[in-house]
């Protein structure tokens, strides 16, 4: 996820990642690759039945009453190959009164 | 007309041996014997769109990965699995074979050899002829009570009037267990390497089964028995589809000024974000 102020400049960036982690139980170390991995450690992935929901505050500069805000969701089975799932983006203005 | 007599019967057993699965306990020992022991061509004469589905399909290329590259290869030079200098790839020793090419226990080790020989060689049309055929799941998948009957393949319901060879009913066959024999529960222990490839079967049973799921793979990844059984990795788009359908997002903002205590303002944008797995398992998986 993305903000970024209207001219285009980068504000903030945040990511999470979603997957089985494991390592090759022969150390704490999370490793890549099936020839490597045995036994997950632990599982961020997103669960049948079980939505995945974040909340991220994004600070705003003093001087900035408007941002975009972009928010990025994609498939990564190896480093450099990625699948484009969503792709969200919405104005915000603080003088937007709800 | 003795010698035609002669080529029609070698014929008609050489299309017999490649309809019926071998006994593991007589195993094939090149690589040529296992590929034409486990060679479906012969269903595509009356199964034409069913085999041009699967030809389509990652099960008719197990041992390629994207973009047309042999996966294995660089398994077998560096890391965990690479066969020792002066060494031999054996069946022990290339876990892979278990869900990229189950027939390998048809083979020998020889056969194992001679495939990694044909991967370290780029031989990719040689690697192309090794596949999930009709026969891997209609044969030696079919059946897991027992082992699968020779010369029988294995269908939704009986028809033993099939042309060549008759075809029984295994209610596996419409089972999730089946895809599970490979789509993985996880680490595979029984190898000199032991590795851990897929867990979706896993993620199946034990967390889409008892949130209330009730599909099957089947229902999903073949509808309408379609062979094609999707995702492809190599069609971009169609899997970015695929996912976008399985995986919605729901976006919420809040621009406002937080005021924590008196007199500070902090401005901000909240954002909240949902996103919502309708597949059989988790995402990601194999």
């Amino acid at each position: 996820m993305t903000a970024s102020s209207p001219d285009g400049k980068k504000i903030f960036q945040t990511s999470r990642s979603y997957a089985a982690q494991a390592t090759d139980s022969r150390s704490s170390a999370m490793v890549l690759g099936p020839e490597k991995k045995l036994g997950l450690i632990r599982d961020t992935s997103i669960q049948p039945f079980a939505p995945k929901e974040e909340t991220i505050e994004v600070p705003l500069p003093s001087d900035l009453r408007d941002a975009v805000i972009e928010v990025n969701l994609s498939y990564r089975p190896r480093p450099g190959n990625v699948y484009p799932i969503h792709t969200v983006v919405r104005n915000v203005s603080l003088d937007q009164t709800r | 007309m003795k010698w035609a007599l002669t080529l029609s019967i070698i014929a008609y057993v050489l299309l017999n041996s490649a309809i019926v699965r071998s006994d593991p306990a007589q195993q094939v020992s090149t690589l040529n014997e296992l590929i034409a022991l486990f060679d479906s061509s012969s269903c595509r004469k009356c199964h034409e769109k069913i085999y041009e589905e699967w030809e389509r399909s990652h099960h008719a290329r197990p041992l390629m990965g994207l973009d047309d590259r042999i996966f294995m290869a660089p398994y077998l030079k560096i890391g965990p699995l690479a066969v020792k200098p002066g060494g031999k790839a054996t069946k022990a020793n290339f876990p892979c074979f278990k869900c990229h090419l189950p027939q390998i226990k048809c083979g020998t080790d020889d056969v194992a050899a001679e495939i990694a020989e044909a991967i370290s060689k780029d031989d990719k049309s040689t690697v192309r002829k090794l596949n999930i055929s009709c026969l891997v799941c209609h044969n030696e998948k079919a059946v897991v009570h027992g082992r699968p009957e020779k010369g029988v393949v294995y269908g939704n319901k009986d028809v033993p009037e099939h042309e060549g060879h008759p075809v029984k009913k295994s209610p596996l066959l419409k089972n999730s267990l089946m895809c599970g024999q490979c789509h993985g529960l996880g680490p595979n222990l029984e190898f000199e390497t032991p590795v851990q490839c897929a867990t979706l079967y896993g993620s199946y049973l034990h967390a889409y089964i008892p949130s209330g799921g009730s599909q099957t793979c089947q229902e999903c990844h073949m509808k309408n028995a379609d062979h094609y059984m999707p995702p492809d990795f190599n069609r971009r788009d169609e899997l970015s589809a695929r996912l976008r359908e399985s995986l919605p997002l729901e976006v919420q903002t809040l621009a406002y000024t937080f005021q924590p205590v008196e007199e500070k303002y902090f401005p901000m944008v909240v954002v909240k974000t949902k996103i919502t797995n309708k597949a059989g398992h988790r995402i990601p998986d194999g």
